[in-house]
């Protein structure tokens, strides 16, 4: 009998206190001495574990209504605490959690602007191997051993027959060889070039491509399509001019310079041409049935035009500092 | 090539400025740069240097009073040749000199300066900066300097593209301009017969085997070598070139007018007045003009006289056969010699001259003679001489134009439109091209110094260019149903995404390092023949190195938290045969520090290798690749420890590790923790496209969690424990999940971990003798196997 009585002055004391509790420190010590691991409900139960076993089920209910009610008035009082003095316990004006910040490099970023551009009118995309033979780099792109235009390509040979390659043409050779036509294709990818390094070069660099071959693309296509490219990229008022220019693999051939009116001039951006018909014949393509157009860009050199970078090692240097900001 | 315009005005009338100049040949594919424009230029004119004395406060500095006609100036100058009396040129404060090269007003050692004295180099005449250019006295002070230096000194620097060899000359560029204003060449020399004085004949020889097919030679006796004539040595100026004597500065002079490189022996070093063109002997040393001494090889092809080598063919000439003060009788050669010949040879010495760039892209054959005649002529009028020798002109090649079928249908298939006829033909007729027309198009003639026609699109080429491709419109006709883009890499830009979702940056580090370093990775690398740096000679076989640089970069600028990966290129080959070479995309990423630093809300996280395995779990554990992963430890070559991934196909994708001490300290990448570097491979993620969701019923009945406390060894292996307990059920053992490890400092020999483990079935709601069988039977297999003990919770 005598729990049944402990039971009763139990909860009136609780209720008590519970009643002089103002802070959540008073509620957390109230919640310690009557609810916690030691509490003195917790001692009730190992009283009732001495219990005779005739006994338990009542006791054993009436502890769990006790526990039950104890447990829900502290929780009423804690929440009505916690609405009453929230502004005063919690500093909303802590930062919140600083999550970490990763990035996509800028050139990729440049990069993925440029696929999705051409995939937008339906362009694949096609890769290929960084070191590749004399024959894939420069000679099935008519660039002959001994020819004064291989010194507009500064190359890195690995052996007297294998090179880094100095564009990713050579992608569009393995292309050609692989697949008839018609192609529409943009091949991206390092390419290399034996150059000092400084602000302005460094020994390596992106580049992206595209080959179209079909029966009909035009020189105005071509125009048509690096337009759409440009104004794409750079805006829909971005003045341009296609201007002659001379690649070995492709005849006639264009160099297309947007202007710059912050600097005032104009400022190359790509080189372009109708696929020389040598290149067409040395994949076995019929030159006379096929034609079509080839263009080829510098990400490094977009990337400092649209973001206004002035050392190209900035690319490749990696500083944390650099690449957070994109 | 820096282009005269005064030098141009020899061939063709025009009114265009060097600006205007440069901007028309830009837009015909003759890429163009002002070098000087002297209308351009204001505020500069003719200054009387009235006083000069020195500086009160330097040396070096002269403290002059300059007159503009009206006004004196203050002007400090530092050229040791400024003088009273000296009229100069004149960059009044506001003058802008080119380069962009502004003139303020400024305090020079404590005195103030108006304006500046100008050298050569300042005004882009010549590389001359030793002293202030000095302008005839006749120059009334005041004359704007454009008036002065304009009509002389306006000049612009034209890239020649490889293919346009007959450009590389003042006539080819004045053929250019022809066309543009639509005007007649001219010819500033009329080439007169040529009567020599004795029968005397120069023996000329060619190899059969060509290489030279065209060689003219000729004498000429009573040369006097003196300093050239004004015209002659203001041509040479106007192009920034030194006035050296009449012979040279004659030889220089055709160069450049009409782009023939002709070379002159002084006749009495040589042998005998014949000459053998051959191939030189492997080893044979060659004492050339530039005072080198070269060893040449069987490629090369020689001049001599029949006796000794005296000149390397089309490339340079020889130092004993030069002509010097002293020089009476000459001999002059003209010839034609093979691009190829001429490009290997050159090559293979590194070794470029003006003649060898000319050559080397094919000169008019034709040109050969002109140049010979023009250069006697020129010869008697400057040095006085007489031709002495009939010519001999050994010639083995056609000298007749060649023809060319250009096809209206096929012209009008590359455009896309229409070109007239009547533009067609006028353009040809502006590039001397004869064209008849025909049933398909024209018959096209083509002169013999346009080397680069040779086939149709050659010639619709120079029909877009000169039409303007301006003047062709553009189309575009993509229509809105487009072939289906594909994109292998698709898939590894969302990886890429997401790894950078997770807090990492983006590298893009040089694929080309230090072999030393390459070593210390310890595969087979693959080098460079030719690099351009010692520390740029060998392609990375591992995305590590370039990772652990950009750790070391960033720590080193304050940033010790690194999360990085990059995705790359990687060489590896046992030989440097092509077919040897492996080259495969790669992705790595590497850590470092802190993902989350410590904070008032709770303490760091770690960017460790728990981190790392949890990223690696993330990655692969995708749905759409529906990979399982285990990690199996190997030993590596820098890693340790390092663990293989492997998939359900016991196939490795993938590899975890922290990176030695011993590689970090070989490196010296600074660091203050554990370096921890992931490898994906690429490759498993092209099947993601494959991936077609199929959604799973999701389970309505309630989780039941147990939390089982063992106390057990520590050097027990906690995922051990987890694998034994997962093996013991696989209907509704859902999931075990070690969430607390204690070890007392007491006893370091055990250690208490606490599992929770969750059951669900997707059948019913669970009752506890479902769950409590499982429970007795992973305590008791826990118990045997790891000889652990069940705590009280």
């Amino acid at each position: 009998m005598s729990l049944d009585k402990t039971i009763k002055g139990l909860k009136t004391s609780f209720s008590k206190e519970l009643s002089k509790s103002k802070s959540s420190q008073d509620l957390e010590n109230l919640r310690i001495k009557y609810l916690g691991r030691n509490g003195q409900l917790a001692s009730l139960f190992e009283e009732f574990n001495k219990l005779p076993a005739p006994e338990k089920p009542r006791f054993g209910k009436e502890l769990n209504i006790l526990k039950n009610q104890l447990t829900d008035q502290y929780q009423n009082a804690l929440g009505s605490n916690s609405e009453n003095s929230a502004s005063s316990d919690v500093d909303f004006s802590l930062p919140g959690y600083d999550l970490p910040d990763g990035n996509i490099h800028p050139l990729e970023q440049i990069t993925s602007e440029i696929k999705s551009i051409f995939q937008s009118i339906g362009f694949s995309v096609a890769y290929g191997p960084e070191i590749d033979d004399d024959y894939h780099n420069f000679e099935a792109l008519n660039v002959p051993k001994h020819h004064p235009a291989r010194d507009m390509q500064d190359t890195f040979f690995i052996n007297p027959n294998a090179v880094l390659r100095t564009h990713t043409s050579n992608v569009q050779i393995h292309l050609m060889e692989n697949q008839d036509p018609p192609l529409r294709h943009i091949c991206c990818g390092r390419v290399y070039r034996n150059e000092a390094v400084s602000y302005k070069s460094f020994c390596l660099f992106n580049q992206v491509e595209g080959l179209v071959i079909n029966e009909t693309s035009s020189f105005a296509e071509m125009k048509g399509t690096l337009e759409y490219f440009v104004q794409e990229m750079f805006g829909k008022d971005t003045k341009m001019r296609f201007r002659p220019s001379y690649f070995p693999f492709t005849e006639p051939s264009a160099e297309v310079d947007i202007w710059n009116s912050k600097l005032n001039q104009w400022m190359e951006i790509l080189g372009c041409g109708m696929v020389n018909p040598n290149v067409l014949s040395n994949v076995g393509y019929d030159n006379e049935k096929y034609q079509g157009f080839a263009f080829g860009m510098g990400i490094e050199r977009i990337a400092m035009i649209k973001y206004g970078i002035k050392d190209i090692r900035l690319f490749y240097q990696n500083d944390k500092r650099f690449l957070e900001q994109f | 090539m820096k282009v005269s315009l005064h030098w141009l005005r020899r061939f063709v009338d025009f009114d265009f400025t060097a600006t205007e100049l440069a901007e028309k040949l830009t837009m015909r594919g003759f890429e163009s740069e002002v070098v000087s424009d002297f209308d351009s230029l204001e505020n500069l004119v003719v200054g009387d240097v009235l006083t000069a004395e020195k500086h009160p406060d330097a040396d070096k500095l002269k403290l002059c009073s300059v007159s503009d006609g009206s006004e004196t100036f203050s002007v400090v100058c530092g050229a040791p040749n400024v003088d009273a009396g000296q009229k100069i040129v004149f960059a009044k404060v506001g003058a802008v000199l080119p380069g962009d090269f502004k003139i303020g007003k400024a305090k020079i050692r404590g005195v103030e300066s108006f304006g500046m004295i100008c050298s050569e180099r300042e005004l882009g005449i010549s590389e001359e900066h030793d002293g202030i250019m000095v302008l005839d006295e006749s120059h009334k002070a005041g004359t704007p300097i454009k008036e002065v230096l304009g009509p002389l000194f306006n000049a612009i620097d034209i890239e020649v593209t490889p293919d346009k060899a007959f450009a590389l000359s003042h006539r080819g560029i004045a053929r250019e301009v022809a066309t543009i204003v639509g005007c007649k060449l001219k010819t500033p020399i009329n080439s007169v017969k040529l009567n020599p004085k004795s029968k005397d004949v120069v023996s000329v020889e060619l190899d059969k085997k060509g290489g030279c097919t065209r060689y003219i030679a000729g004498t000429m006796k009573g040369v006097k070598v003196g300093p050239s004539p004004k015209w002659l040595a203001e041509y040479l100026k106007s192009v920034g070139q030194k006035s050296i004597n009449n012979l040279v500065d004659i030889s220089n002079f055709m160069l450049l007018e009409i782009g023939h490189p002709t070379h002159v022996f002084d006749l009495k070093k040589l042998a005998k007045p014949g000459i053998k063109v051959s191939w030189a002997k492997m080893g044979e040393k060659f004492d050339a003009l530039d005072e080198e001494t070269y060893e040449l090889s069987t490629d090369h092809m020689v001049i001599t006289d029949t006796k000794n080598t005296v000149a390397l063919a089309g490339i340079i000439g020889g130092m004993d056969s030069s002509v010097t003060d002293s020089t009476s009788e000459v001999l002059i050669e003209s010839a034609y010699f093979d691009p190829v010949v001429i490009r290997k040879g050159s090559k293979k010495l590194n070794l470029l001259s003006e003649a060898s760039r000319r050559f080397e892209r094919g000169t008019d054959p034709n040109a050969a003679l002109e140049a010979f005649n023009m250069i006697v002529q020129l010869m008697q009028e400057v040095a006085g001489g007489t031709l002495e020798s009939v010519i001999t002109d050994e010639c083995s090649m056609s000298l007749d134009n060649t023809s060319v079928d250009l096809s209206s249908e096929k012209l009008l298939k590359y455009a896309g439109q229409e070109i007239p006829s009547k533009d067609v033909e006028s353009i040809l007729k502006g590039l001397h091209i004869d064209a008849k027309k025909t049933k398909t198009g024209w018959k096209c003639s083509i002169p013999t110094f346009r080397t680069d026609l040779k086939v149709e699109t050659d010639l619709i080429e120079e029909v877009f260019r000169c039409y303007g491709y301006d003047n062709i419109k553009s189309s575009f006709n993509y229509s809105s149903i487009m072939q289906y883009a594909n994109d292998e890499e698709s898939t590894i830009s969302s990886l890429k995404h997401h790894l950078s979702s997770l807090g990492f940056h983006q590298s893009y580090n040089n694929s080309l390092e230090d072999v030393e370093e390459v070593k210390l990775f310890g595969k087979d690398a693959v080098s460079v023949m030719n690099p351009s740096s010692e520390r740029m000679n060998t392609l990375r076989t591992t995305l590590h190195s370039g990772l652990l640089k950009n750790l070391d970069f960033n720590y080193r600028n304050g940033s010790a938290n690194t999360l990085i990966y990059e995705y790359g290129t990687i060489f590896e080959g046992k030989t440097d045969k092509l077919e040897d070479i492996i080259q495969k995309s790669s992705l790595s990423c590497l850590v470092h520090g802190d993902v989350f630093s410590k904070n008032v809300h709770f303490d760091s996280i770690p960017a460790s290798f728990a981190f790392l395995k949890g990223v690696a779990s993330n990655i692969f554990e995708d749905k759409r690749l529906g990979i399982k992963v285990k990690f199996s430890e190997q030993k590596h070559h820098y890693c340790d420890p390092y663990f293989s991934i492997i998939d359900g196909k016991k196939q490795v994708i993938g590899g975890l590790g922290i990176i030695k001490d011993s590689l970090l300290k070989q490196l010296d990448i600074a660091h203050k923790h554990e370096v921890v570097v992931l490898d994906v491979d690429p490759e498993i993620f092209t099947d993601y496209g494959s991936y077609s969701t199929k959604v799973e019923d999701i389970v309505t009945f309630p989780i039941v969690q147990r939390d089982l406390n063992f106390k057990m060894d520590s050097s027990i292996q906690v995922g051990e424990v987890v694998k034994t307990m997962k093996s013991v059920n696989q209907s509704i053992l859902q999931n075990v999940i070690p969430v607390d490890i204690y070890q007392s400092k007491k006893d370091t020999s055990t250690k208490d971990v606490l599992f929770s483990l969750n059951f669900q079935s997707p059948k019913k709601t669970l009752e506890d003798n479902d769950v409590n069988a499982i429970i007795t039977e992973i305590i008791n297999i826990v118990s045997k196997k790891f000889n652990a003990k069940l705590r009280d919770n």
